[in-house]
């Protein structure tokens, strides 16, 4: 198999893939959620009133043809409109999932530019108390739930030192061209301060061990002990050499997690009011909005998809272990 | 739902004097306790579990299920699949006009997805509920919705659980003159109007984690969409805070007999938009509003037949029948429209949020609405009531949780909270010198409803017996931390023209509740089931 024919191959397995999780959301959510006339019922309505929301949602039409038109629209990048906020959907996930996604990014941009160097550290002074004290912090960070730190954040920076807003992404209200135009501010950079740090400190620990414990294998490998016999420097045997081996799982990893950033972190959206695709995903399935919830979950699969796909052609280039079977 | 069979012969230990020999007993059936799951709200679901404990004691075989929200209402009112559930209602303004409370007891709205799933069906009460509806006479009206609450009160098809006092507060550095509405709490249309700032800020920041579907008054089905639009759409009579309604956009209401009513609209009203406001628009807004396929005005636009313009600024109502409700919820809650722009409009409903007009005639005009962060109204000063009002806006930011929100109001973000408070932020916010804390009682309710269609609450006797198992005083201490009262009838003793004090009150009493059953020809096994 060449590497060709091993790409196409890939890539047709992601778009079956996806095509496999638009159906099973498709079906999920009209089984599993409630009508979405249930959540007007409150307001006191009738059967034949239901029956005419249900109608102008698209609901009484054979399940089947509503399944094809979600699957031709899907294709084409339409989701129909939003029951509730009647708005078309994909506006809305998109301005959503750039909300979340300038989070997710510069936090885990963040961990890792961190992670990876402090792995590193770590596993050259391994056995010492540095290391013992490192891997604590990193997994005390990675078990704390995200709605405690940030909650200690923000009674700590926002109402106790008054040094930081407690909410959103910018002072309101603000006029903005576009999504470059509202991030690229220093209002934004102040905003994004406490969450960014609170999603970045989870991250940290798993670059941080990932790179600590294959660095260590890699200590032992022939190579090294090339190096050494070389009588090369420490630290370039340590940065030049072993580290640069020790980076692959770690890309992997980076990818992967990449990937489902998409969804973002959900406590922490609603923790520091972060108008994300998180909370929207938490709301429309709280109102049985299928559209909307169906647009935003196929996009974060797209993403895991896609980065899947991504570390997998980059490993054809990386590692020349991998043959293509 | 499971039934076991049981003979009196094999339990022969049966407490003497209750099974009499040879004739079968049955267990009584099982049932099933619905109600919402903790993490959506944790006083209905430990609510659930003090009256399972209760009625076990009785020797009921119960158990509770917690359940998804929407699931629940759907199971409660479309499906009416249930033994017993606990829901809500909440006091929203227009429901303080008995109409709509009374109403969820009136057998002819019993039927799949309408306001009586337990199927409560009293002929007389039917008849007293039309008789109410028809009466004009105020203190008439009143005698019959009393006596309702007296009738039906002895058949406890629903039970009242409590009313939950709404607690919510706001920032005394930077407004004064914040006068809380029963039901409605500090987010009311009068609270923006009558609002002194003595701060740095003139206009008035409110803080909640509900924001509106959308702002489409033909499309707009929640309480937060309505009450944003209420505050720039002038209606022709607003309730007053002590729930009176007085004219608005009317300059006077006049019933010319039973189903005629003409309305004169005040002179010089004018759209945001510069356009005069005239008896068109207003004929048109409802007709409009009647023509269309939103239904969420249905219940308030029923008894009108027609609206004719009979002059610049007089407009005739015609109603199918006469109507009490009419004056103080129809014409309350109808927002008037532009004709000029809506006629213009064929299919409302399918508005993107860009093309939403948000001209309106009211006291505040619409600034922007930036979806998940923030709201914004500008005080217009071409009002009639203008010169009342002291802040130059009304501005809303939208948080994810009560918890943001509460952060906000301690930080000065905003001045004033749309929701209640979460019960652990209440003593926090009464130890803050600049906060101050606001308790409304509530006129909306917790209940349980009984299905009067299955066994065991198709028997009237039952039926007030476990009422009688249900310690509400407790509930009340336990669940609302004290902050609230146990209820009564459907009309709650906070609205108190329509209410009636003295009904049977069912107080907690596990003595009579046996002697209840035992009347009714009930006895228990060995095991303590209760069985007939």
């Amino acid at each position: 198999m060449t590497r060709r024919t091993y790409l196409i191959k890939r890539v047709l397995q992601a778009v079956f893939s996806l095509w496999i999780i638009a159906t099973i959301l498709f079906f999920l959510f009209r089984m599993g959620l409630p009508d979405p006339t249930s959540v007007l019922i409150t307001e006191g309505l009738n059967a034949e009133q239901r029956a005419a929301v249900r109608a102008q949602f698209g609901l009484e039409d054979p399940l089947w043809r509503q399944y094809v038109l979600f699957l031709t629209n899907a294709v084409q990048g339409e989701f129909g409109t939003s029951f509730s906020y009647r708005a078309p959907v994909s506006e809305i996930v998109w301005e959503r999932l750039g909300n979340t996604m300038v989070l997710m990014l510069a936090a885990i941009v963040l961990a890792y530019a961190i992670g990876v160097p402090l792995g590193a550290w770590l596993s050259w002074r391994r056995g010492s108390s540095t290391d013992t004290v490192g891997i604590f912090v990193g997994l005390m960070f990675r078990s704390a739930p995200m709605f405690w730190t940030g909650m200690i954040a923000i009674l700590i920076f926002g109402v106790g030192l008054l040094m930081f807003p407690t909410s959103g992404m910018r002072t309101l209200p603000y006029d903005a061209d576009g999504f470059l135009d509202k991030i690229f501010t220093l209002d934004f950079l102040w905003h994004a301060i406490l969450p960014v740090l609170i999603v970045a400190l989870y991250y940290l620990g798993s670059p941080m061990l990932i790179m600590r414990n294959t660095m260590l294998e890699v200590y032992g490998e022939d190579f090294i002990e090339m190096a050494r016999a070389k009588g090369l420097p420490e630290r370039d045997i340590l940065y030049k050499h072993a580290a640069r081996n020790a980076l692959l799982p770690v890309v992997t990893q980076l990818a992967v997690t990449i990937g489902l950033a998409a969804g973002g972190q959900v406590v922490v959206e609603v923790v520091f009011s972060w108008p994300g695709l998180g909370r929207e995903i938490l709301n429309a399935v709280r109102t049985s909005d299928f559209p909307l919830a169906q647009a935003s979950f196929l996009i974060m699969a797209a993403f895991v998809i896609s980065l899947n796909l991504l570390v997998d052609i980059l490993y054809t280039t990386l590692d020349p272990r991998v043959s293509f079977r | 739902m499971t039934r076991k069979f049981m003979l009196a012969g094999t339990s022969m230990l049966a407490m003497a004097g209750f099974a009499a020999p040879g004739i079968s007993q049955e267990h009584v059936a099982s049932v099933e306790i619905l109600t919402t799951t903790e993490s959506y709200d944790p006083i209905r679901y430990e609510g659930a579990f003090i009256v399972a404990e209760a009625w076990r004691e009785l020797g009921l075989d119960v158990s509770v299920r917690p359940m998804e929200f929407s699931t629940l209402l759907d199971r409660f009112y479309s499906e009416q699949d249930f033994d017993a559930t606990i829901l809500g209602w909440s006091g929203r303004v227009d429901r303080l006009d008995p109409q709509f409370f009374l109403g969820t007891l009136d057998s002819r709205q019993a039927d799949l997805g309408a306001n009586n799933p337990g199927g409560y069906a009293n002929p007389d009460y039917d008849a007293l509920y039309d008789a109410q509806g028809a009466e004009f006479d105020i203190d008439a009206r009143r005698d019959i919705v009393h006596e309702m609450q007296d009738l039906y009160m002895g058949d406890v098809p629903v039970v009242v659980l409590f009313h939950r006092d709404e607690v919510v507060a706001y920032n005394n550095t930077q407004f004064t003159n914040m006068n809380a509405m029963a039901g409605e709490g500090l987010y009311s249309e009068w609270v923006p109007m009558e609002a002194q700032p003595v701060g740095d800020r003139t206009t008035l920041r409110i803080g909640g984690p509900q924001e509106p579907d959308n702002v489409n008054p033909l499309a707009s089905t929640s309480v937060w969409g309505w009450k944003w639009m209420r505050m720039y759409y002038d209606r022709l009579v607003r309730l007053s805070p002590d729930v009176e309604p007085v004219p608005w956009a009317a300059s006077s209401v006049d019933a010319v007999d039973d189903v005629t009513i003409d309305v004169t609209l005040r002179e010089g009203m004018t759209f945001h938009d510069g356009a005069p406001l005239t008896a068109e628009d207003i004929a048109f807004t409802f007709n409009y509003y009647m023509d269309s396929e939103y239904s969420y005005f249905n219940s308030y636009l029923a008894p009108v037949e027609s609206v004719e313009v009979t002059g610049d600024l007089t407009v005739r109502f015609n109603l199918s029948e006469p109507s009490a409700p009419f004056a103080t919820i129809t014409l309350s809650q109808i927002p008037i429209l532009p004709a000029h722009i809506w006629s213009e409009i064929e299919n409302p409903q399918d508005l993107t949020p860009e093309e939403i007009p948000t001209v309106g005639s009211g006291p505040f005009a619409f600034d922007r609405y930036d979806r998940g962060e923030f709201m914004s109204l500008t005080t217009n000063r071409d009002h009639f009531h203008a010169d009342e009002i002291a802040v130059d806006g009304v501005e809303f930011v939208i948080y994810a949780d009560a918890e943001g929100v509460f952060t906000a109001l301690q930080t000065g973000q905003i001045d004033m909270t749309a929701w209640r408070m979460e019960p652990g932020q209440i003593p926090l916010a009464e130890g803050n010198d600049d906060l101050t804390v606001v308790s409304v009682p509530d006129f909306g309710y917790f209940h349980m409803t009984y299905n009067t269609r299955r066994e065991p609450f198709d028997d009237r006797a039952v039926r007030r017996a476990l009422t009688m198992a249900m310690d509400r005083e407790r509930m009340v201490n336990v669940l609302l931390d004290g902050r609230g009262e146990v209820g009564t009838t459907v009309v709650a003793p906070v609205n108190a023209f329509w209410h009636n004090p003295f009904v049977e009150r069912f107080e907690y009493d596990m003595d009579a509740a046996r002697a209840e059953l035992e009347a009714a020809g009930y006895s228990w096994d060995s095991d303590g089931r209760l069985q007939r």
